[in-house]
């Protein structure tokens, strides 16, 4: 905590960085980054001198949050819950604020037409053990999401294989059997010969301004996230 | 693995005793913990079982092929500089079988094993508790017995006598069979395949529960049912496209269960029609077979209601052992189903649990019992103190025929084994229970 004031907590990088800093202008927010040395990683919001903004990577937001460390973030849904196990006890969230939508989902290759639904993922699941001798293997960068998911539908004959890049290639490439992986249309999914399950669905996520429980929030910082949350939510 | 010693994460009184006496431990309670773990593997060792120390690091492929996602999660895995794959094990059983298969490569060579060491999980902040994330286990493990009833009485008496001369007293059994749930489904009028889903789903009493109905619906092949418990609370509906390919209905009903090879061109047919690649590691041919069993359930009969209610009643059995026999024999006859042999090898065994010094006349028999302990095959047991509770039982083990071959063996082996959770042991000696620790 520095000085008392509302640490917000912003992308430092990449798409949800840019959308991010687009929907805050349009809010008519300006984010300043700081002078000199911490230009990289602090900046300021004009007219709100009670808010120090600090920039950091998408997932280390939901980091800052479920620790405390920052009273207010703007991040994915998705890395939210699969950052923070108990999400709901440990943020609020306060708003949904219309950019970075992705869906988290399970996908399995276009040609097991013996594969529509979750449960139908299981069964094969045993097949599969029996014939190659080892669990069906899935690619994901989800991997709580993923274990959380797969429990609450009743799978459980399968292996997470952790991929950070191009997961979508993984069953083609013969990495994994499915993936568990985000899409906005589909497109990246059918161009590599996946199908959405029926019931695979995980999350559908976007940005989201969200507060964190264990920080301490002072009077004037509920104040403060009423206005920022009344400019920022989407017409 | 052994969920019954280490894994529950609710509720669990001994993790703030344990922790606390990890952290505060002095001279005299690790004392108390080493002779502690030394009269077991005494009480063991004197038993004819074989003292070995398996490795605490393994490696993570095979181990995590083994115990499945729900316990990776909580399994240390980490990458050595060679870039090998490896993790502290969450259990000794494991280990066990690996060690075993090392020394006989047919695996079903006659051996008992004993062993006390630590196990690590981690465990998941939950609701403010610290956790321990190692504890000790001291258990037995017995392969390739040539007679199994007299090998599971062997082992929870071996297990009871040892928690005795410990100086635990009021300790209750809670045990149950898998063989018998085998034995009534079995019995039970139904093709095979729906048999080796009923089997396979008793892991997950709700999955199980939807299985047996949709198998006395009719609607046996995959239907509408679950929906996403995190995207039914969220966010907007938005469509996601491109769901792949729609059910291949016309498809199934094209297809001849009698005709596999007939089968496959039709599927690498309508995948071809479809312009979809074959990717992956699955053939044409697995994919087929799958959608014959698909077109056979079509046309099968729905499980009779009756059949369906009977395995809905053995599920609910809940009574003390001797009680719960009779309970089900009468079950089994009045619906003219023969289980009495599995019903002989149990009543056999508790004869010999009894004979071994064990009562069983206060042990609790569920037929829903071995739930959640996804390796066991057959007889289950969990001894809980009277200072912890059923939350937290002292001591568990059972029955475990597959694992030696998931781990490589060439067949199956008979296997049973059972372990104590030192920390609670003590606990429980020490009279510490939930009360003076809420």
């Amino acid at each position: 905590m520095s000085n008392g004031k509302l640490i917000l907590a912003l992308p430092s990088k990449g798409r949800l960085m840019e959308q991010c800093t687009a929907a805050l202008a349009k809010a008519g927010l300006s984010v300043m980054r700081s002078a000199g040395a911490a230009r990289g990683y602090k900046a300021e919001i004009e007219g709100f001198p009670g808010i120090e903004v600090n920039l950091v990577s998408s997932s280390e937001i939901a980091q800052r949050l479920r620790t405390g460390k920052a009273h207010l973030g703007i991040t994915g849904e998705d890395l939210i819950r699969e950052t923070i196990a108990d999400a709901d006890a440990r943020v609020r969230f306060v708003a949904p604020l219309g950019f970075g939508f992705a869906d988290v989902v399970v996908a399995v290759p276009a040609c097991w037409l013996d594969v529509r639904r979750m449960s139908d993922l299981e069964q094969m699941s045993v097949a599969f053990r029996r014939l190659h001798g080892r669990r069906v293997r899935v690619a994901t960068k989800y991997m709580s999401l993923t274990r959380r998911f797969f429990s609450q539908m009743g799978v459980t004959g399968y292996r997470i294989v952790e991929s950070l890049g191009a997961t979508e290639g993984t069953p083609a490439t013969g990495l994994a059997e499915l993936v568990v992986d985000i899409t906005t249309s589909g497109a990246t999914l059918k161009a590599n010969g996946l199908k959405v399950l029926d019931d695979g669905v995980i999350l559908k996520s976007q940005a989201n301004l969200m507060a964190s429980k264990a920080a301490q929030w002072a009077s004037e910082h509920a104040a403060i996230e009423a206005q920022l949350a009344a400019r920022l939510r989407p017409a | 693995m052994r969920d019954s010693v280490g894994s529950s994460l609710s509720l669990d009184p001994t993790y703030e005793i344990v922790s606390a006496m990890r952290t505060a431990a002095t001279t005299a309670d690790i004392d108390a913990l080493d002779a502690e773990a030394r009269r077991l593997m005494t009480a063991f060792a004197s038993a004819g079982y074989e003292r070995v120390e398996p490795a605490v690091i393994q490696p993570a492929d095979l181990f995590l092929d083994v115990i499945g996602e729900s316990l990776r999660a909580r399994t240390y895995v980490f990458t050595d500089p060679d870039g090998a794959e490896l993790c502290l094990r969450p259990d000794l059983t494991v280990p066990t079988c690996r060690l075993h298969l090392e020394r006989h490569a047919h695996a079903n060579t006659r051996a008992r094993y004993c062993y006390s060491g630590s196990a690590f999980r981690y465990q998941p902040a939950g609701a403010g508790r610290a956790h321990p994330r190692e504890f000790h286990q001291a258990g037995v493990e017995s392969f390739a017995a040539p007679d199994p009833e007299q090998d599971d009485a062997a082992v929870l008496s071996l297990i009871v006598t040892a928690l005795r001369e410990a100086g635990l007293r009021g300790i209750r059994l809670r045990i149950g069979d898998l063989g018998l749930l085998a034995a009534v489904i079995n019995a039970l009028d139904m093709p095979e395949r729906w048999r080796t889903r009923l089997h396979h789903q008793f892991w997950r009493p709700e999955a199980f529960r939807a299985e047996l109905a949709r198998l006395s619906s009719g609607r046996a092949a995959p239907g509408a049912d679950g929906v996403s418990p995190l995207a039914s609370t969220l966010q907007p509906d938005r469509l996601v496209p491109a769901r792949g390919l729609t059910p291949p209905g016309d498809l199934i009903d094209r297809l001849d269960p009698a005709d596999p090879a007939g089968a496959e061109a039709l599927v690498m047919e309508h995948l071809e029609k479809a312009g979809v690649e074959l990717i992956g590691a699955r053939s044409a041919a697995e994919i087929a077979q799958r959608l014959l069993a698909e077109a056979a359930d079509r046309r099968e009969r729905p499980l009779p209601a009756k059949t369906a209610a009977l395995i809905e009643a053995y599920v609910a059995v809940k009574a003390p052992a001797r009680a719960a026999v009779d309970r089900l024999a009468k079950l089994a006859r009045s619906n003219g189903v023969d289980i009495s042999a599995g019903l002989h090898a149990f009543v056999r065994r508790l004869d010999l649990i009894e004979q071994g010094g064990a009562s069983t006349g206060e042990a609790q028999f569920s037929a829903e019992f071995g739930r959640n302990l996804e390796y066991y095959t057959g007889f289950v047991f969990e001894v809980i103190a009277p200072a912890l509770g059923p939350q937290s039982p002292v001591a568990g083990g059972g029955r475990y025929d597959s694992l030696l071959a998931q781990v490589g063996a060439p067949m199956g082996v008979p296997a049973v084994g059972a372990s104590i959770h030192t920390e609670r042991l003590l606990a429980s000696l020490q009279g510490e229970g939930p009360e003076e620790h809420p």
